[in-house]
């Protein structure tokens, strides 16, 4: 049975500690925004935590929400890119095809999440950061967007390294970046096809909610909502 | 190899022009052999010198080849690489539908310039036109309109009578090797 | 009518003078000219230059940021091909409902709706992250084992552009050719050489003539249907995205009407510009742009409508995401700019134009003028304040500015469109001289 990939963010559980941001960026060469970039709004961060803020100082609760790419079901991004650049991979993973992309933007603009990010120049690291790359994602040239793939190398690692070993693969084998870096343990990932793994658990919860349901989407990612 | 012999002859206003079709006719000149020179566009009445066209059904044969063509070209294209889309069409109505509208209406407008083309004789000469490709062509001042008669075997009496009596400002006859 | 203003009937004049009227702006090049062609030449290798530094360097060069993807080149964009909806508009509805009053003002419309495609045209590929890859969207066999994705409204457009650019082409070329065969008749050498070829051996013939005319006749009806279908589709653009205030069933038609409002502005001031600069006052009379100032009247109150439409039907739904847009277009941060569009593109063309005693052509250029920077603002509007104010709150961003490159390249196609028309006009009569000319007993039919 093929997998179904998915993720489920106990917000409850997240304080906005932003490791998991840290992790992505180191993961997948994205790179380091200087303050000018961010001050024009050109940051990029696959994984970004949102903050709300509840009530007037000094009584003010602040609220996290981190947001990657929702990996859709019925991805808006995906029918209105005309090279196929982004397209949905056998697992039901929205997938970024880096090579196809001539830079229509259309993808990002009819993203509700707002989870896609674009190349505006060629991406620089300050030194020595360069030499930190890894060697299984692709850097991206200037022009093309890009946005979270649920880390689709470890992904393929770890169903590369169960078909070696002939191990099945287990629940929680395969943690993309951000999960494996969040001390709060927040995060889980996990194969929604399979009833038993936690991901799936999770998604039954009566806490469970899924971003801008309404939209008729059927995001992958799951939130669980903060106990009253 | 029968002569032929043309006869040029120049009008004032539409009227007499009509009057000396009608003339020539009855004195037994095919409007395939009836030419028309003129600075504008001559607008007769029906039944004098008819042109029969086809040009509309072209148009829309033009329109429905490439409607359909297109259409299948997308679903074929659609097809020898089928995408993955999680759940949506591949190949959906909605999506090529406005393709389809647009490469229809491109048909029509390439097979309405093309038969233009070819009907008006500018790039290929075909049937009559391609047999008189030879013919004098009557320079024509502006306002005047010329009249051009084809005569096979010389016989270019009738046909005068007919031209003069419409009132014809001038007449002459240029003789050449015909088919 | 007659009776306020006295109206001289070009088509009375002598043939032997409209034929040299309308032929002699052909001919001899002053230093006026070549000045009016170096100077937006200079606009434009400044807007190529700008270009190649977005090229070089990326997109970042502009003020693009995210979430505003799109800026000043979609609304560019959407600007030219609305202006080019002048040309057919005009020319094929008229011509088809057989007004005689477009006569002189026909080809000058046709012009206008080629050059604007070839600008507008222009635009999705200088917006593409990676330009120089812009073929990836067309149909054809590659390495790439992958053909476009047919389902996406960008290929819609490009199918759309691609008939429209073909068939307006062909509809301004037709009724070139006997034009062009009498040029041919007497000219310099070149330029002998060049009508010759291009009107095709043209001798005036009957079966000629019928053959142009039923195809003008078809074309005009084609081109109406390819028309509104481009710009339905330029605002599918939109629509299609499930974007707040773009997800809107009005957009077609909304963008047909903006688009029609617009050319005809444009069409205003490039006929008054060659009435003037080439002496043609005896053939663009104040009748025909009293016509058309109608026409701009009628597509004023239309194009309020349908803005009217498109927000109330946004404010009684409430829609909280729609009304976020709603505000900010309003209320808040585009409102100076909304209202100010209101502003130009309703009130101040019923001012000028709707008032009898205002109404002049020196009036309606000024309200062309409004109307074509209130149609510029309206799609500014339309795209900026959708992007910058997104679904999850916490992703909306600053507003977008544009930068010196897309300013640049802006004012460079501004500049395009005027060289391209100075050309034009230099190589082929602006006014179609066979279809102007007094018929010969045309009411005795």
């Amino acid at each position: 049975m093929a997998h179904r990939w998915g993720m489920a963010i106990d917000l409850d559980r997240c304080t906005g500690c932003e490791a998991c941001v840290v992790a992505c960026h180191a993961e997948n060469n994205i790179p380091i925004s200087t303050p000018e970039q961010a001050a024009t709004g050109r940051t990029t961060h696959w994984l970004r935590v949102d903050r709300y803020y509840e009530g007037d100082f000094p009584d003010v609760k602040v609220k996290y929400m981190p947001v990657l790419c929702q990996q859709c079901d019925e991805a808006p991004c995906e029918p209105v890119c005309p090279t196929y650049a982004t397209y949905h991979n056998p697992e039901g993973l929205n997938v970024q095809v880096y090579n196809r992309c001539v830079g229509t933007f259309y993808c990002a603009n009819n993203c509700p999440y707002t989870v896609r990010y674009f190349n505006w120049f060629d991406p620089v690291w300050p030194e020595p950061m360069q030499l930190q790359h890894n060697p299984d994602v692709a850097v991206r040239m200037a022009g093309v967007m890009e946005k979270c793939t649920f880390c689709i190398q470890r992904i393929k690692r770890g169903k590369d390294e169960s078909a070696a070993s002939g191990q099945e693969l287990a629940d929680g084998d395969i943690q993309p970046a951000c999960v494996q870096g969040c001390p709060a343990e927040a995060m889980v990932f996990g194969d929604l096809n399979d009833p038993e793994s936690k991901v799936s658990r999770m998604a039954e919860s009566s806490r469970a909610t899924r971003l801008l349901e309404e939209l008729g989407t059927k995001p992958k990612v799951f939130y669980l909502e903060r106990g009253r | 190899m029968a002569s032929i012999t043309w006869l040029l002859s120049e009008f004032r206003d539409k009227d007499s022009v009509i009057d000396a079709i009608r003339a020539l006719r009855a004195a037994g000149v095919q409007p395939g052999d009836l030419d028309l020179f003129s600075e504008e566009p001559l607008e007769l009445p029906r039944g004098v010198l008819d042109r029969p066209s086809h040009s509309s059904l072209v148009a829309v044969l033009g329109a429905a080849a490439f409607g359909i063509g297109g259409t299948a070209f997308v679903w074929y294209a659609q097809h020898t690489y089928e995408v993955i889309t999680g759940g949506m069409p591949v190949f959906s109505f909605w999506g090529t539908g406005v393709i389809t509208y647009e490469l229809t209406m491109l048909g029509a407008v390439l097979s309405t310039f093309g038969y233009f083309l070819f009907e008006s004789g500018l790039v290929f000469k075909h049937g009559r036109l391609k047999r008189d490709k030879d013919a004098p062509v009557p320079v024509v001042p502006p306002e005047k309109i010329w009249v051009r008669v084809r005569c096979e075997g010389g016989n270019t009496v009738r046909p005068t009578a007919a031209l003069q009596e419409a009132g014809a400002v001038s007449i002459e006859a240029k003789t050449g090797a015909g088919l | 009518m007659p009776g306020r203003v006295k109206v001289t009937p070009p088509e009375l004049l002598p043939y032997g003078k409209i034929r040299e009227d309308l032929f002699r702006p052909l001919s001899g090049l002053t230093k006026k000219y070549f000045i009016a062609i170096l100077l937006p030449l200079l606009v434009i290798l400044f807007g190529a230059y700008a270009w190649s530094v977005q090229l070089r360097y990326g997109m970042g060069v502009t003020g693009l940021h995210r979430p505003v993807f799109w800026g000043f080149y979609i609304v560019d964009f959407v600007f030219w091909i609305g202006i080019s909806h002048a040309g057919t508009l005009i020319s094929a509805i008229l011509r088809l409902t057989d007004a005689g009053w477009r006569k002189p003002i026909t080809r000058a419309a046709e012009a206008i709706t080629v050059f604007a495609l070839m600008i507008g045209g222009l635009f999705p590929i200088i917006h593409l992250g990676r330009a120089w890859r812009f073929y990836w969207l067309m149909p054809y066999p590659n390495s790439r084992l992958l053909w476009p994705n047919f389902r996406s409204p960008l290929l819609w457009d490009l199918t759309a552009i691609c008939a429209y650019v073909t068939g307006s082409v062909i509809f301004l070329y037709l009724p070139l050719i006997p034009d062009m065969a009498q040029l041919a008749e007497h000219n310099t050498p070149w330029r002998r050489k060049l009508y010759k070829a291009l009107s095709l051996g043209w001798t005036g013939s009957d079966t000629e003539w019928h053959a142009l005319e039923r195809a003008m006749k078809l074309m005009a009806g084609i081109i109406l249907a390819v028309a509104v279908s481009v710009h339905t589709i330029v605002a599918w653009d939109f629509a299609m995205a499930i974007a707040p205030m773009w997800h809107s069933t009005i957009f077609g038609p909304y963008f047909v009407v903006g688009a029609i409002f617009s050319g005809l502005a444009g069409l205003m001031i490039v006929m008054a510009l060659i009435r003037k600069l080439m002496g043609l006052e005896l053939y663009l009379t104040k009748h025909h742009f009293d016509n058309l100032a109608k026409l701009l009247l009628l597509m004023s109150v239309l194009w309020l409508y349908f803005t009217l439409a498109e927000h109330i039907t946004a404010w009684y739904g409430n829609d909280p995401s729609e009304m976020v847009v709603f505000g900010a277009r309003t209320r808040t941060r585009f409102a100076f700019l909304f209202w100010l569009m209101v502003f130009v593109n309703f009130v101040v063309p019923f001012v000028l134009l709707g008032i009898r005693k205002l109404r002049s052509i020196t009036t309606g250029v000024i309200a062309s003028f409004g109307i074509l920077l209130g149609m510029f603002l309206e799609r500014y509007i339309i795209v900026v304040p959708t992007l910058s104010n997104t679904r999850l709150p916490a992703a909306s961003s600053m507003s977008y500015l544009p930068s010196w490159v897309e300013i640049a390249i802006t004012c460079a196609t501004f500049a395009g469109m005027v060289v391209l028309y100075l050309l034009f006009s230099k190589l082929f009569p602006i006014i179609a001289v066979w279809e102007f000319k007094p018929h010969v007993a045309e009411d005795e039919l």
